[in-house]
């Protein structure tokens, strides 16, 4: 008996052991030309899809709908693990190509955060999707679509602008006997009119420099420069860009010094910070486009639910232009196409996966998508339709406004600054401001970082 | 019919995958490990570029990493918050647990409870109860009294506000092999005690004590050992050593060096440190806590 138990056992083992063996999927038909179909493509497609859309990102909602709509539409089900778009997002993406799990479609930035992956080969240009797919992205104007910084090829098709600019609470300023920003407000009238929020018991700016200070670096350096130079990276903290940048950061640490961040902008998290301002205990918030959703929930008893806006409560919310000082024009925004959907090599070199890949990404960029998600925002569409301000709320409407006196877009330097290079900078802020770590020598570490990526 | 018992020709076949396993999930990772830390790898998934120039540049940067000093400060202040609070309030609860004649299984869970949750989520909920604005300590002050809020993950209190859960979430897996320890003793001990008119405490101190003395030492070493590879909790609630880069524990900081700045091999040159650490730590664990033979 206990030779029959032992021998049961014995095959129970071996045939566990031969099970993970054959588990591994079959490898797909990559055949030359990537022509090969072996798969039934008629059959339900499991996609797995990864953006910003998430979180506070006012697309979130429209995402989900449009996400729904397409799977409605193909059978097919997506598999979405979108997070909100920060450094841990990022490095995500970065690391989930490094050991080969990236997702089949993704809507990712642009700009040199995707150099890893497309150096690597891991994505597909759209140039070579056309090849098999020629409506491929044919509704959108290719001169307003993005190369990559890594090779000058296109890969992602973008869907909405961006801009970044500075909300504001209008319910503290009016505590504060502040007046509302505009495009004539200069960098010393905003000091003053901190100071006063500040002395009315308010926190006059929302932000976790320890956490989210990507605003601030950009819009201080920016303030140093003009849209003609600032996508420029410096030689060295000491040639006449760097100092730029120094002077940049400089100018966060006096808000700092001044108190003009919140009490715990060291250990705050971005969350926490924007919580303040839509609770009316700050007055400014500098955010994205992306933001405008964020607060618009934030003002509905139900978040997923529009109808229930307290349309009171928005109207307290305003936006408008970083005030500027040296030579930058409030008007100046910094903004543009800076993410697109991106189709990897992986989902394309899989037959089950390829028509299905490139059908969604057909989908969220097509005409009657991509407005859904703009609105207020630039799109890179041939005929974009024409925006009806009736079916905006109050803030989209004066988002729209704010654009309509925009001087110049000019892309986000950090874009081009990747990951390692911001380090010393980014995670290094609160070092900066409370005078732990020189910023000069900060700076010069990164510079040196993106030096050694370059080579 | 042959005792198969006695038969061991095909024992070795039997520990092969377990071996293999370890072999391939353990051991070449660690030696790779050790391969890495003198090798320049920018990125993670990407082979190698060169060695190091010097080859032991890491090392040397070590040493020179003012974040590593803070992380190992922080990580023997952790070691010695361990034996103390986990350790330390283990025993008391056991003790007194042993000592209650009802209830003992209700303890024993309630107290192991926290175990069972994940440390991501015992973070988060931390992390709402030290909310600046306004968490649930916060929100007792002020109900107390105090016009002005704390933030408790300041610079002053962040190290506290980190290890306070930690301490916390152990308690009860070092109460229970405690617990388990002092059900071991012969209950006709404590009875012959009782009839030598010992009191309550001289049981404890004279019965209880030496005879789990060999658990505790066990607890000590898995509380010193556990404690240098401590990583979910703290980064949940201060990724990336928040605020200002004081909170970093070794784990933690290893982690960063990795994940978030890229620096695959000076990242690797820290896991050796670890390692290292840990072994030695272990080694002295065991020297002063030594075992005892009843």
């Amino acid at each position: 008996m206990k030779r029959i138990w032992n021998l049961a056992l014995s095959a129970l083992l071996a045939g566990t052991l031969a099970a993970c063996g054959t588990g591994t999927a079959e490898p797909a038909d990559n055949s030359a030309d990537g022509s090969s179909t072996t798969a039934d493509t008629t059959e339900s497609v499991s996609l797995n899809v990864t953006t910003t859309f998430a979180g506070e990102d006012g697309n979130a909602q429209n995402f989900k709908n449009s996400v729904a709509a397409w799977e409605s539409k193909t059978g097919n089900k997506v598999v979405d693990t979108s997070a909100t778009s920060d450094e841990n997002f990022k490095t995500r993406i970065i690391t989930d190509f490094e050991t080969g799990s990236e997702p089949d479609v993704l809507f990712f930035f642009n700009g040199a955060d995707a150099n890893d992956f497309v150096k690597a080969g891991k994505v597909v240009s759209i140039d070579e999707i056309r090849k098999s797919y020629p409506e491929y992205a044919s509704n959108m104007d290719d001169g307003r679509i993005s190369a990559s910084p890594a090779d000058g090829v296109k890969y992602a098709v973008p869907v909405n602008g961006y801009w970044e600019a500075m909300f504001v609470n209008k319910e503290v300023l009016d505590a504060a006997g502040v007046t509302m920003p505009d495009e004539n407000t200069t960098w010393e009238e905003f000091l003053d009119d901190c100071e006063k929020i500040k002395k009315a018991g308010y926190a006059p700016i929302a932000a976790a420099l320890g956490n989210i200070p990507h605003y601030w670096w950009e819009y201080g350096i920016f303030n140093h420069q003009t849209p003609e130079n600032h996508l420029e990276i410096p030689g060295a903290a000491d040639d006449t860009i760097g100092k730029e940048w120094v002077a940049g950061l400089e100018d966060v640490k006096q808000l700092y010094e001044l108190g003009y961040f919140p009490d715990n902008t060291l250990s705050a998290t971005d969350d926490e910070t924007f919580a303040m301002f839509t609770d009316g205990k700050a007055a400014f918030l500098l955010d994205g486009s992306w933001k405008v959703g964020g607060i618009v929930a934030n003002c509905q008893s139900n978040p997923e639910d529009p109808s229930t806006l307290d349309t009171e409560k928005l109207d307290h919310f305003d936006v408008t232009y970083f005030p500027a000082q040296n030579a930058r024009k409030t008007t100046d925004l910094i903004g543009g196409l800076s993410m697109g959907y991106y189709i990897t090599k992986k989902a394309w070199d899989d037959p089950a996966k390829r028509d299905a890949a490139v059908s969604f990404v057909e989908y969220m960029t097509s005409d009657e998508v991509v407005p859904l998600f703009a609105q207020h925002t630039a799109t890179a569409l041939n005929n974009a339709p024409k925006v009806d301000e009736t079916q905006f709320n109050s803030l989209q409407v004066k988002a729209i406004a704010m654009m309509s006196k925009v001087s110049s877009f000019t892309g986000a330097v950090q874009d081009s600054f990747s990951g390692e290079c911001r380090t010393s900078t980014f995670d290094g802020m609160p070092e900066l401001v409370t005078g732990k770590k020189d910023i000069a020598a900060a700076v010069q570490e990164g510079i040196d970082a993106y030096k050694a990526m370059q080579d | 019919m042959p005792n198969i018992y006695k038969k061991k020709t095909w024992l070795p076949l039997f520990l092969i995958p377990a071996f293999a396993f370890m072999a391939v999930f353990l051991y070449y990772p660690f030696f790779m490990n050790i391969l890495n830390s003198f090798q320049s790898i920018r990125t993670l998934g990407v082979p190698s570029g060169a060695w190091n120039d010097p080859w032991y540049t890491n090392y040397v940067n070590i040493l020179h990493d003012p974040e590593i000093w803070t992380s190992l400060k922080n990580t023997g202040l952790m070691i010695i918050v361990t034996l103390i609070f986990q350790v330390g309030i283990a025993l008391v609860l056991a003790l007194i647990v042993d000592n209650v004649k009802h209830g003992t299984g209700f303890f024993r869970t309630v107290y192991f409870f926290p175990i069972v949750i994940s440390a991501t989520a015992l973070g988060l909920l931390f992390n709402l109860i030290v909310l600046y604005d306004k968490g649930m300590l916060n929100q007792m002050l002020e109900a107390l009294g105090k016009t002005t809020l704390t933030d408790w993950k300041d610079e002053s209190h962040a190290l506290a506000t980190m290890m306070i859960p930690v301490a916390w979430q152990y308690v009860g897996f070092y109460f229970v092999i405690i617990e388990t320890g002092l059900n071991s003793i012969s209950s006709e001990l404590y009875e012959s005690a009782m009839i030598d008119g010992a009191s309550r405490w001289q049981r404890v101190r004279y019965i209880s004590l030496p005879l789990i003395h060999n658990v505790l030492v066990t607890c000590s070493i898995l509380g010193v050992t556990g404690a240098l590879k401590v990583f979910d909790l703290p980064w949940t609630m201060f990724p990336k050593g928040m605020p200002v880069k004081t909170t970093f524990l070794t784990g933690t900081y290893m982690y960063y060096q990795t994940m978030e700045v890229k620096n695959v091999d000076y990242g690797s040159a820290i896991a050796v440190m670890i390692v290292i650490l840990g072994i030695v730590l272990s080694q002295v664990a065991g020297v002063i806590f030594r075992e005892k033979d009843y």
